[in-house]
């Protein structure tokens, strides 16, 4: 249970962004997370509605985008999904081999509300 | 809508921490190792016998890292090797940041070797990075030979994985077979060794692979000095 931290990096990044939009209000954050990111999506959605109360992206919705863990093999050089946690290769066996993607954890764009929206809201 | 790029990595924080922590340990020739477990894995236990085995050797500082109190660093402080104790307050685990101000104590202490009692919890810790140069996990027989594909971050992160509370494995039905391979499932390649903190069995073995890590990273560390120094004497 460390989503707590990580949403309060999430306001922080978000906020340093906004910096040179001056009343700009954020409607939607993109958010991947890779499938080995060690996070929950639902926590981290949760403690962000907990801790952006009264900051400047209060009312924003995170959208999550999840990213496949997949293998790089360096011995035979195929690219494939883990499958049961098994990170040898299942082309050739090789213990040899990277983690591709699946490790994401990062904010990657924000989508601005329109101002007839922010009046609404 | 108006959509904007952010590319802002969410660990970001922690990992600048974690390279400074790591430049830091690189200038001052230190070799820090953080050991990980679930509570009640052996870690406490396993200090206490790394650390007469390597002080006549190495001079040696601890960092314990414990949610509240000092329980372990009393458990460690008859050993003649200085030991700092962080409370994280309400935190599952340390992070660069806590464990910063420390480094500096370590550093002026003159250590050599710095070992670091992350917070018992197969979760949290494997996600801070603190700039360490290896991490060392137990995982206890009674904890169940099922842990490494439940908590496969935490088995990837490690280093070593020391199977330990060994000598109890005729009281339970762990399959030790079955453990190791789950380890290498997860981790390929990873060092996997078996001990007893109770016995001792096998504790030299941990020893040795210190020892081994401890001179790979002055080795390092002398190879990028010696490359370095001409580059500075020509400026």
């Amino acid at each position: 249970m460390h989503e707590a931290g990580i949403a309060l990096n999430l306001i922080e990044a978000v906020e340093r962004r906004l910096q040179a939009q001056t009343d700009a209000r954020v409607a939607v954050i993109h958010v991947r997370v890779g499938e080995l990111a060690g996070v929950s999506t639902e926590a981290l959605d949760f403690a962000f509605q907990c801790l952006s109360a009264g900051t400047r992206v209060q009312g924003a919705r995170l959208v999550f985008e999840v990213v496949p863990l997949m293998l790089v093999c360096d011995a035979c050089g195929v690219t494939s999904r883990v499958v049961d946690l098994v990170f040898r290769c299942p082309a050739c066996g090789s213990e040899k081999t990277r983690v591709s993607t699946g490790r994401e954890l990062e904010v990657r764009t924000l989508e601005l509300a329109e101002e007839h929206e922010v009046a609404h809201a | 809508m108006h959509e904007i790029d952010v590319k802002a990595g969410l660990l970001e924080p922690n990992d600048a921490i974690a390279r400074e922590n790591r430049e830091f340990l690189a200038e001052h020739g230190i070799y820090a190792v953080d050991i990980m477990s679930a509570p009640g894995s052996g870690k406490t236990s396993l200090l206490e016998w790394a650390l007469p085995a390597l002080a006549d050797r190495y001079r040696l500082a601890v960092v314990e890292g414990d949610i509240v109190g000092n329980a372990d660093k009393e458990r460690l402080d008859g050993f003649g090797v200085p030991v700092y104790q962080i409370n994280t307050g309400a935190a599952c685990h340390l992070d660069a940041r806590m464990v910063h101000p420390s480094l500096h104590r370590v550093a002026e202490a003159g250590a050599e070797v710095l070992l670091i009692e992350n917070v018992g919890n197969l979760v949290c810790p494997a996600e801070f990075d603190l700039g360490e140069d290896d991490v060392v996990m137990l995982l206890s027989v009674t904890e169940g030979h099922d842990k490494p594909k439940k908590y496969p971050l935490m088995f990837r992160r490690a280093d070593l994985v020391a199977i330990n509370k060994v000598d109890l494995l005729d009281r339970t039905n762990f399959d030790l077979p079955g453990a190791i391979g789950a380890v290498r499932d997860v981790h390929p390649g990873v060092a996997v060794l078996t001990t007893s903190c109770r016995t001792g069995e096998g504790i030299e073995d941990v020893v040795a692979w210190l020892e081994w890590r401890i001179a790979a990273k002055r080795a390092a560390l002398q190879h990028a000095r010696a490359g370095a120094a001409p580059a500075g004497l020509a400026t």
